[in-house]
């Protein structure tokens, strides 16, 4: 892949804590929209750089449980653990457990949401400044590597219109990076996008997992889940069905559910 | 003739664009509350936006003027103009926002929260912004409709197009020369700013394409 500079370090550029503490606990999570129940006791935990894929069908409530983890849809009840930050999601948090919350959690969306009133610099600036306090000139610095760290810094002074769909999720990328978070979140990133173009996110996905990062990543691509992550979780009807090493669960999964959603992907 | 038609240009603009600037800026706060989670302040907000939407904007003119005017507050024509035009506008400008808000896309509050925007930077450096770009369209035509609108300020002497023509059309007995005259002043400022208001717009949607 072209788009990503062979001068990228490919040592770990994340810190990595505890080896097998986990990084992130997830806890008992339920969520009810009215009576629906759309999360089910789910309970993750995630070591530093580990990847994890979440694959399920849709409206199984692989969404619903990424935006449970940095408070965007609070959960009914449940934990949300990071090093020493414990949310309990059925509380308000304070302003401050908030933001260190979103600080240490990276949120990539299907949809890029990137601001399209700005160029690609200032998306990925702005929220240096104002969560940060970096400069205007640190953080535009900052800024320039992790575009070229997602190769696209010629791309800087455009606005995010004038970019493709894959350039703009890695825009996004870089943007959710430039706050230095100790795990990434990625809510089907290249479901929005032509084969051709995922894979060019996918490969910065690939690169980012290589340097150390922790990710939980709902995704249909099931070649990353096999390839690149190192579990992967089936989730169906708000619960997890299955779960372990990547090639496992998908090349041999045991219960009927799961080896029916895989046939269906399988055979699209 | 046309020299003393044209003196009242100004007083024309100023009611406009005073009404409008104070519209526009009472409208945010407006519609900020219209749309609050707590029910008392979205209560004071509908009730503003459908009283001064409901009241015909000679009558708070009026109202200003004569009433308060007259006894409590001593206000000029200006003033009295400025203040019932300004805040009908605001209570329109509420709901042009209002609108506005519906169109900008949910991901980018799921995107500013994700991000830890402190809420100031949210309102001030990722909405506001792509709020004024979708409501631009419709506050230009609304302020082509106020400076129409702005004529009543005549009726309370302020010497604007229309008092100034009325009053020539009088002294002169050429009414229908006077008031063309005055009526073409009117275009000739409505058109600059829908003009304005295309090209802002053009120039705004080619860099953002919403
Ligand atoms: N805001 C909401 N209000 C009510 N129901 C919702 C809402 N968001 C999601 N749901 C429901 O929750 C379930 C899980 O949705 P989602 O997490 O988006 O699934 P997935 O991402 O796995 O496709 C679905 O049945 C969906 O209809
Ligand atoms: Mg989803």
């Amino acid at each position: 892949m072209n788009h990503i500079p062979d001068t990228v370090n490919l040592s770990r550029m994340h810190p990595v804590g505890e080896p097998d503490k986990p990084i992130l606990r997830l806890e008992a999570i339920r969520k009810k929209f009215g009576e629906h129940v759309v999360l089910d006791d789910v309970n993750i935990s995630l070591k530093s750089g580990e990847v994890v894929a979440i694959i399920g069908p849709s409206g199984s409530g692989k969404s619903t449980l990424l935006r449970c983890v940095n408070m965007l849809g609070p959960a009914t009840s449940g934990r949300v653990v990071i090093g020493d930050l414990v949310i309990d999601e059925a509380v308000p948090p304070t302003a401050q457990q908030l933001t260190q919350l979103r600080r240490s959690v990276g949120m990539v969306f299907q949809s890029f949401n990137l601001f399209p009133h700005m160029s690609v610099l200032r998306n990925v600036s702005l929220p240096q400044e104002r969560v940060l306090g970096r400069s205007r000139k640190d953080a535009n610095k900052r800024s320039l590597e992790l575009l070229a760290r997602v190769g696209l810094e010629d791309k800087a002074d455009q606005y995010p219109a004038r970019c493709s769909g894959g350039q703009q999720q890695r825009i996004a990328i870089a943007r959710a990076l430039a706050l230095e978070p100790q795990i990434m979140l990625f809510d089907e990133p290249t479901s929005a996008l032509d084969p051709e173009l995922g894979l060019e996110v996918l490969a910065v996905m690939q690169e980012l997992a290589r340097s150390g990062m922790t990710m939980l990543v709902v995704t249909h691509e099931m070649n990353f889940a096999e390839t690149v992550s190192d579990r992967v979780i089936i989730m169906a009807d708000g619960k997890i069905i299955e779960e372990g090493a990547s090639r496992e669960v998908i090349r041999n999964p045991t219960s009927d559910r799961a080896k029916r959603f895989l046939k269906a992907v399988k055979d699209r | 003739m046309i020299h003393g038609v044209a003196l009242g240009i100004p007083w024309t603009l100023a009611v406009t664009a005073a009404a409008f600037l104070i519209g526009a800026a009472l409208g945010l706060p407006l519609c900020a509350m219209r749309m609050s989670k707590l029910p008392p302040l979205r209560f004071i907000g509908l009730a503003y936006i459908i009283l001064f939407r409901s009241i015909p904007p000679l009558l708070l003119v009026f109202f200003f003027f004569f009433g308060l005017g007259s006894g409590f507050l001593p206000i000029s024509a200006f003033q009295g103009a400025v203040l019932g035009l300004g805040l009908i506008t605001a209570a329109n400008m509420a709901e042009i926002y209002r609108g506005a808000l519906s169109a900008i896309h949910f991901g980018q509050w799921d995107a500013s929260e994700a991000l830890a925007l402190p809420s100031y930077s949210t309102y001030i450096d990722i909405i506001a912004p792509q709020l004024i770009r979708v409501s631009l369209p419709s506050a230009a035509s609304y302020a082509v409709g106020l400076l129409k609108e702005s004529a009543i300020a005549s009726t309370i002497g302020v010497t604007d197009i229309s008092f100034n023509a009325n009053y020539i059309a009088k002294s002169t007995y050429q009414g229908l020369t006077v008031f063309g005259i005055a009526a073409l002043f009117y275009i000739m400022i409505s058109l600059p700013i829908a003009a304005l208001a295309r090209f802002a717009d053009q120039k705004l949607r080619a860099r953002v394409a919403l």
